[in-house]
């Protein structure tokens, strides 16, 4: 069984923002969260993300309990990535046309012609909530976005701030991990998925993601490969991550 | 109508939506080779390379799902695919899977390696490959090495030993004007040059700006001497078969620009 029984509840982030976890184990006992985020916009429900195929049943049962059966009214993709990506058809047979907001170039080269497109650099009104489409410093499509809910002062990250975490860590925030984040896991995540960090200048690339999180409040960082990280643990993961990207360039020098 | 590039070797390319959004930020930037008016068009391309077997590289978009089963029938001539391989399992080049195993059932799918989420996007079944192998087609030699420079993790580079093509998938594209579809990079009227690909690469490979420039340069110098390709067919841009070296070199100027100038926008 991929997710363990006991975080098949939601795991509340705030007060409108949840945490649906699903885990992928990736073997020698690490693992790679695929998850997704609900809001609860007053009477909507605000998906981000749909996760992956290989969690279909799963996300449907415990999306439709988190939202009493109410089911979808939008889905905000940060990719078109497929486990990200590849549920859409699933929810639609099952909530039916709601809303699709897709940030790209060109919706239909990535199979979502009916998509509302979403502007990196630009905001959106979502289900009467006010979404900002942030550039990502760590991404590995060109068309990702961060995006950042005004109204919760999260911050969803798409692929970056991922973590390898061990068997016991599925659905556990930074304010439940045991022993917080180790530097281990952080720097495997990252150089097993944004390949191209072998080329960074760390300085430049951590200046910039500093100064992004210092620009706007950041209550959460919601990571879809990873646990999410609470605001007074940022400071640590983003250490942890500079270290990782330095030990990537070391070990990768051309 | 697909292009025979090499003997054996056909281009099939998928034109793509005109791009105004592309077109309106390079007149803002007065970019020297666009003539306002005229379509931008960032192309998809796929390889079918036939020798005495067969292998396609890549499926084009979902949007072109109609188009790469017509232009397969088209070179194929009535002869089976074995194999389907992706550069990389993104939509844009490798939406059609489905469609094309279902019409070609006896296809051999094969996919990148690297990594361990095949199951997340359906490959686990795909036959894997990786640096250190090679599949001999009968006439037509493809090996298959890490990509240097990509997108997804999951990622592969490809060359063909007889042509001496390198395929750099999503690396060495460019955005094409109308009319400039299935040209060699030598044909086009207007010539192409750094700045059009710097355009393309600002996009897909955004990364860039984050970038040591010394460093990524010095990577691009060791895969021109690794590789020392006589032909190099992107996967978005136009197939380069003569003064290959000049391209490596504008390469390095486009890392350059990317990293001083910051991304031009999305793809
Ligand atoms: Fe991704
Ligand atoms: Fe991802
Ligand atoms: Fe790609
Ligand atoms: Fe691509």
């Amino acid at each position: 069984m991929a997710t363990a029984p006991g975080v098949d509840p939601e795991v509340p982030l705030t007060q409108d923002v949840s945490w649906i976890a699903e885990n992928y184990p990736l073997g020698e006992g690490r693992n790679v969260h695929v998850s997704v985020f609900l809001i609860r916009a007053g009477e909507k429900n605000i998906l981000i993300d749909s996760g992956s195929f290989y969690h279909r049943e799963s996300l449907v049962r415990r999306i439709s309990r988190a939202t009493a059966g109410a089911g979808i009214h939008s889905l905000v993709l940060s990719h078109s990535d497929y486990p990200h990506s590849g549920n859409i058809p699933a929810f639609r047979r099952r909530w039916g046309d709601f809303e699709i907001v897709a940030s790209s170039g060109e919706p239909e080269i990535q199979g979502l012609p009916y998509a509302r497109r979403s502007r990196i650099g630009g905001s959106l009104e979502v289900a009467g909530r006010v979404l900002d489409f942030l550039d990502p410093p760590l991404a590995d499509r060109s068309h990702t976005s961060w995006i950042y809910d005004r109204g919760s002062s999260v911050l969803f990250v798409a692929d970056g701030f991922g973590y390898h975490h061990a068997d016991d860590e599925t659905g556990l925030t930074s304010r439940q991990l045991p022993d917080g984040f180790r530097s281990e896991e952080i720097y495997t995540f990252h150089r097993d998925t944004l390949i191209w960090l072998r080329y960074a200048d760390p300085s430049v690339l951590m200046g910039v993601l500093r100064e992004m999180l210092e620009e706007r409040e950041v209550s959460w960082v919601a990571p879809i490969h990873g646990n999410p990280i609470a605001a007074e643990h940022l400071d640590d993961y983003l250490e942890r991550l500079e270290d990782g990207v330095r030990r990537i360039v070391r070990e990768q020098a051309v | 109508m697909p292009r025979e590039v090499h003997p054996g070797i056909h281009w099939i390319q998928e034109f793509g939506p005109d791009r105004p959004g592309i077109a309106s930020s390079l007149i803002d930037r007065g970019a020297h080779w666009y003539r306002p008016g005229r379509e931008i068009h960032v192309p998809q391309n796929a390889f079918l390379f036939a020798g005495e077997q067969t292998l396609l590289f890549d499926t084009l978009s979902p949007a072109a799902d109609e188009q790469i089963l017509a232009d397969l029938e088209t070179v194929l001539d009535g002869r089976a695919l074995d194999y389907l391989a992706l550069s990389h399992p993104d939509v844009p080049h490798a939406g059609n899977t489905f469609r094309i195993l279902e019409r070609h059932p006896g296809a051999t799918l094969v996919a990148p390696r690297f990594g361990r989420t095949h199951e997340l996007y359906h490959l686990e079944d795909a036959h894997k490959v990786g640096p250190g192998d090679s599949l001999d087609l009968g006439g037509l030699r493809l090996h298959f090495h890490d990509a240097a420079f990509l997108d997804a993790a999951m990622s592969m580079w490809m060359t063909e030993e007889t042509s001496g093509m390198l395929l750099p998938v999503d690396w060495m594209g460019l955005p094409l004007m109308d009319g400039e579809g299935l040209l060699f990079a030598d044909e086009f009227r207007s010539p192409v040059d750094v700045d059009r690909y710097a355009e393309f690469h600002g996009r897909v490979m955004f990364w860039m700006r984050y970038v040591d420039v010394a460093r990524t340069q010095a990577e691009i110098d060791l895969l021109a001497e690794r590789y020392r390709p006589a032909m190099i067919a992107s996967a978005h841009g136009p197939v380069i078969r003569a003064d290959v070296p000049r391209y490596f070199e504008m390469m390095k100027e486009v890392v350059e620009r990317v990293a001083t100038g910051g991304r031009t926008g999305v793809l």
